[in-house]
């Protein structure tokens, strides 16, 4: 969705690399999140992806860490988590009881699609020739991953007919 | 004048000296609103303060705001006043029609006095009191005498404080110099038309004397510092010195003078009072601020504990202190606004859905009011739970005068608070010997954790356990145990192996205490056990007390005979106990407690008579 | 808003425990708002405390590290305000559904308004009661069909926004999770309000809601207060475009008194230093009882 606070034309290398670190950490709690969500709604096959998703988000954080690393060594960041909003972290609305195994990962395809447009714009918006090539990779990699999304939507058999309301649960007055 | 002793006659030692020799006077004076009875009464009180006797003064109303009926009754005493008291040894009516609504609290007998208008224009021997010639009635042009002497009729109650001067020798300096400072800023010319009436009233008694004269006897503690007070005031000061500084509540009759003595005085010692929009909304505040670590309170009357009810299962549920004073009125609903009753006891114990069990403590006077408000408060946090204090209407609204009493006698126990080891991975309703967990509030670090009414495990995390439901429960439960085993909560007046009994509980209580004195001048081996804590039900205490008893009743205000029951759940009572229960609003008489245990033994002599017969 | 410039973060108020809500749950959103502007505003969470009534949106205490009162159905305000007057410094916040606020507990509504304590009031509006199964609820438009309107709502429904205006609170707004952004603002808006403020969020129910009240579609309908060039000083401009409330979704501050009041507290603490030097000490407070 969006940053705030941020001033893209004078954001520092440091500063794009932290940033994308925060990405994905969002996104990879969002997804840990997600999967205790279908955990709880007995929903094994989504949870089961939304903790792959989980792994993916941890290693393209890790790759990025260990790049910031090398050029930052142990400098303290200076931009918060609490300044980046769903940026490739899937909408809260995404997900639903009983969703399918294929739901989930339209949602997790369609953050891919989110987060590339928000790379595309940032790569525009910054004058650093470093930050515009980071955001550049970075949003290249994001095809790389809807790629990978796509292969396990492929592998998928076709989804049990009808739409959720037609299975309904004993819902459970409080 | 109670029905203690010899009767009381001054002598006319012939020289036209009158010697007092009264000890205790009952007056009742009734009128309408405009009249100033209550007014009258007051005074009275005070000036018999000022010279040392013991007084108490109840009032009764009409429905009206303004104008209607009303009454008042003071009885003063050389020594300490138990009740206030049964048949009037004065009665003074300024119309009959007023007098006539007040028959139960203003009860004229054969001994009694009786004063009345002039104007109303009806002879002394055609009175319309039935079934009853007093002792004395005496035609009195009161409201004459006040147009005469002040130039109004309002001065007619200074007029009836000038008669009682006269006839019965209190407040012959006192009254007036109540009145002077009473109307001090109102100007000297008012104060010297009082004082032309008082000498009117004083001259006519002098000129009209009794033929059985009533003079009370001079004070021996005069000078001794007095404190004049009723219930509700007693009730808000205890409070405060107990540590209270937040109340939340709403107006209700007849406890709202509590919300008034906060909205006057808690300002002063950094605390807060929320006159609410409604009464949830004042308990609500309350169980707020016991959340936020500050001592609270609610006061309400019967409508306000059914609206209360929810409120106090949340907060017995999450264990926060809390005090509610209930000052019993008629019932049930509306009920009688104005009358007094002890029918909220089931309310006080049992309502609220779930197993709740919440501590109820009373008072039974003005006097042991401040005791028992200190006592809530310390159970409330030391136990951490919502405690009902039932008062009632007579206690609350009654004012009477008192020894001083001596704050420093009490200990004022705090809640328990988390620390050091505590505060790591704090848990809120942790399991401990006593089953009392230490308890955190807002701003406390470490101590976070949520409050609710859903069941919890120990952190306070919500859970629909079994198991964990059932741990809680008895903690909750569990952890008010030690209350039984409170013996300076239980009074035992009398021999303690005596075969009579009686019990009470509340208001109901002065008037068996003084039944207990006339009983035993008249030879009747009795005792009485006054319970402060009505529930739990301590059995041990009961258990004790029933012991030697053969014969006993349970004396309460309640249509149901609410209290007795209450015992029955809890305990076997010897089968010559039984309930004396009557519907509020029609006051007990110590006398006719008297006679009761009268019967009673009776039926125990006999029963020894039956028990020692030779078998045939 | 000055995100990331207090010693807080976000994660620093959000608790181990695990929503109950239903995947997809407006309120996931709603409780990350605020997350973030209570990590804008930088209070410790031991000094905050959190009250709500019953209610899916009510259990929303519990998923912060704030101390939380999860109290009873319409009565958080009381209970509130309880709290705050008896230890003004601390942040105190309220929180519920449109059936805890607005039925049940709309009584309280305009006393907290009047008495103006600084207390922010949140309020998830979805238009139906999620946590009984789907019962009418305050706000539910007429003629809407739920488990207790078989053949439709036969009445009008509330307007939050409007009411609240009318009481004369110092400062309302709306806001959806459309705009995570936005929302997490206006709730730091609210809460820095000297002042009581009431928030109305529009949070859909993924179980019970209708389609056109889901995220999608309220993505389509939203519009800014801002981009109408809406002056947040004029409350009867605000109570105009509330009165839209059903019809439209507008998203941001209606009103904010552009000059705050004394609170209730600042008057309390007044009158509190006034009369401090007439107090017996309690241990003599019997004194004030004595015959003279």
């Amino acid at each position: 969705m969006t940053i705030i606070g941020i001033d893209f034309a004078k954001l520092t290398l440091m500063d794009a690399l932290d940033l994308a670190i925060l990405i994905e950490d969002e996104a990879r709690e969002r997804y840990e999140e997600f999967a205790h969500q279908m955990d709880r709604t007995h929903t094994p096959e989504a949870a089961k992806f939304f903790r792959y998703m989980v792994e993916n988000e941890t290693k393209h954080g890790q790759e990025i860490t260990k790049r910031r690393a090398e050029h930052f060594g142990s400098a303290p960041a200076t931009v918060s988590p609490d300044l980046l909003f769903d940026v490739e972290a899937p909408d809260y609305d995404a997900t639903r009881a009983f969703m399918s195994a294929r739901q989930a990962m339209q949602a997790a395809l369609s953050s891919e699609h989110k987060a590339h447009r928000f790379f595309e714009a940032a790569a525009a918006a910054v004058q650093d020739d470093d930050v515009r090539t980071l955001f550049q990779d970075l949003r290249d990699e994001e095809l790389t991953h809807q790629a990978m999304v796509e292969a396990e939507i492929a592998k998928l058999g076709p989804d049990d007919p009808g739409t959720l309301e037609d299975y309904p649960d004993d819902l459970a007055p409080q | 004048m109670s029905d203690v002793g010899p009767a009381r006659k001054g002598r006319d030692m012939g020289s036209g000296i009158i010697v007092p020799s009264c000890r205790d006077l009952v007056f009742g004076m009734a009128g309408s609103g405009g009249d100033g009875i209550v007014s009258a009464g007051d005074s009275l009180l005070q000036a018999a303060a000022a010279e040392g006797y013991h007084g108490v003064m109840t009032k009764s109303f009409g429905s009206q705001i303004r104008g209607g009926e009303s009454s008042c009754r003071v009885r003063i005493s050389t020594t300490p006043i138990l009740n206030p008291g049964g048949n009037l040894d004065v009665a003074v009516a300024l119309n009959w029609e007023d007098f006539l609504k007040f028959g139960a609290e203003l009860p004229v007998s054969g001994t009694t006095v009786v004063i009345y208008e002039a104007a109303t224009g009806i002879a002394p021997d055609q009175i319309p009191l039935v079934g009853v010639t007093p002792r004395q009635v005496i035609a009195c042009p009161m409201t004459q005498m006040a147009k005469d002497s002040a130039g109004t009729e309002r001065a007619k109650n200074t007029v009836v404080l000038g008669l009682i001067a006269g006839w019965f020798g209190i407040g012959a300096v006192a009254v007036m110099k109540g009145i002077r400072k009473k109307l001090a800023k109102k100007g000297e010319e008012l104060v010297e038309a009082n004082q032309r009436a008082f000498d009117a009233g004083r001259a006519f008694a002098m000129e009209n004397p009794l033929t059985v004269s009533m003079n009370i006897v001079a004070s021996d503690t005069k000078g001794n510092v007095k404190l004049i007070t009723d219930g509700n005031d007693m009730c808000a000061a205890a409070a405060i010195f107990a540590g209270c500084r937040f109340f939340g509540g709403y107006p209700i009759t007849p406890s709202t003078e509590i919300m008034q003595f906060f909205t006057d005085h808690v300002w002063k010692y950094g605390g807060s009072v929320l006159q609410a929009e409604d009464e949830i909304a004042g308990i609500g505040a309350a169980v707020g601020a016991s959340f936020a670590g500050v001592k609270s309170m609610t006061a309400t009357s019967g409508p306000g504990l059914s609206l209360k009810t929810e409120m106090m299962g949340l907060a017995s549920i999450a264990e926060l202190p809390l005090v509610i004073i209930d000052v019993q009125r008629g019932g049930p609903s509306t009920g009688l606004p104005t009358k007094t009753e002890q029918s909220d006891l089931f309310a006080a114990c049992f309502s609220a859905h779930g197993d709740v069990v919440r501590p109820v403590l009373a008072p039974t006077s003005v006097a042991d009011t401040f005791r028992i408000t200190v006592e809530a408060f310390n159970i409330a946090e030391q136990y951490q739970t919502p405690v009902i204090v039932l008062s009632d209407q007579e206690i609350s609204q009654r004012k009477e005068t008192l020894d001083p009493i001596d704050t420093s006698q009490f200990t004022i126990i705090d809640r328990l608070e988390p620390t050091g080891s505590d505060l790591v991975d704090y848990k809120r309703f942790k399991q401990t010997d006593s089953h009392i967990s230490p308890i955190s509030h807002p701003g406390m670090q470490g101590g976070t954790y949520l409050a609710s009414g859903i069941e919890h495990v120990e952190s306070g995390a919500p859970t629909n356990s079994g198991t964990v439901h059932k741990r809680m429960n008895t903690k909750r439960v569990k952890k008010l145990d030690p209350l039984k085993d409170r013996k300076d909560l239980f009074e035992v007046l009398g021999n303690a192996d005596a075969p009579l009994a009686m019990v009470a509980w509340g208001s109901v209580a002065g008037v068996c205490r003084e039944a207990l004195q006339m009983a035993k001048a008249e030879g009747i081996n009795v005792k009485l056990l006054v319970p402060y804590l009505l529930y739990p039900v301590a059995e041990g205490a009961y258990h004790d007390f029933f012991d030697s008893v053969q014969k006993g009743l349970i004396i309460e205000q309640t249509h149901l005979a609410q209290y007795f029951k209450l015992l029955r759940m809890h305990l076997d009572l010897p089968a010559g106990v039984r309930s004396v229960a009557r519907d509020g609003a029609n006051p007990f008489l110590p006398r006719e407690i008297v006679a009761m245990l009268h019967r009673l033994l009776s039926e125990l002599q006999r029963s020894h008579e039956d028990n020692l017969q030779p078998q045939e | 808003m000055t995100n990331g410039t207090t010693e807080y973060q976000a994660k620093d108020y959000k608790s181990d425990l695990k929503p109950i809500w239903c995947p997809g749950c407006g309120d996931f959103a709603v409780v990350q708002g605020i997350y973030r502007a209570l990590a804008a505003i930088g209070r410790p969470p031991h000094e905050i405390a959190f009250v709500s009534g019953i209610g899916c949106s009510s259990r929303i205490p519990g998923y912060t590290t704030a101390y939380g009162f999860n109290s009873v159905h319409g009565r958080s305000l009381p209970i509130a305000q309880g709290i705050k007057m008896a230890n003004p410094d601390l942040l105190v916040l309220a929180a519920g559904g449109d059936g805890d606020g607005f039925s049940i507990g709309g009584g309280h509504l305009p006393h907290m308004v009047r008495r103006n304590m600084d207390i922010a009031y949140i309020v998830m509006d979805n238009q139906i009661y999620g946590l009984t199964k789907g019962q009418l609820s305050p706000t539910s438009a007429k003629g809407r069909t739920t488990a207790t309107s078989r053949y439709g709502s036969l009445e009008q429904p509330v307007n939050p926004l409007l009411y609240m205006l009318a009481y004369g609170a110092g400062f309302v707004a709306q806001a959806a999770p459309t705009d995570l952004a936005g929302m997490a603002s206006i709730i730091e808006q609210a809460i820095r309000y000297p002042g009581f403020a009431f928030v109305n969020i529009q949070s859909p129910c993924v179980t019970y809601g209708e389609e056109g009240q889901q995220i999608k579609a309220l993505k389509a309908m939203g519009v800014t207060l801002d981009s109408l060039g809406h002056n947040s000083g004029d409350r009867l401009a605000a109570m105009d475009l509330a009165s839209h409330y059903g019809e439209k979704l507008h998203l941001g501050i209606f009103y904010k008194n552009p000059e705050p009041p004394p609170t209730y507290g600042d008057l309390v603490k007044e009158r509190q230093e006034l009369l401090s030097k007439d107090a017996l000490p309690p241990e003599r407070i019997l004194d004030l009882f004595i015959k003279k």
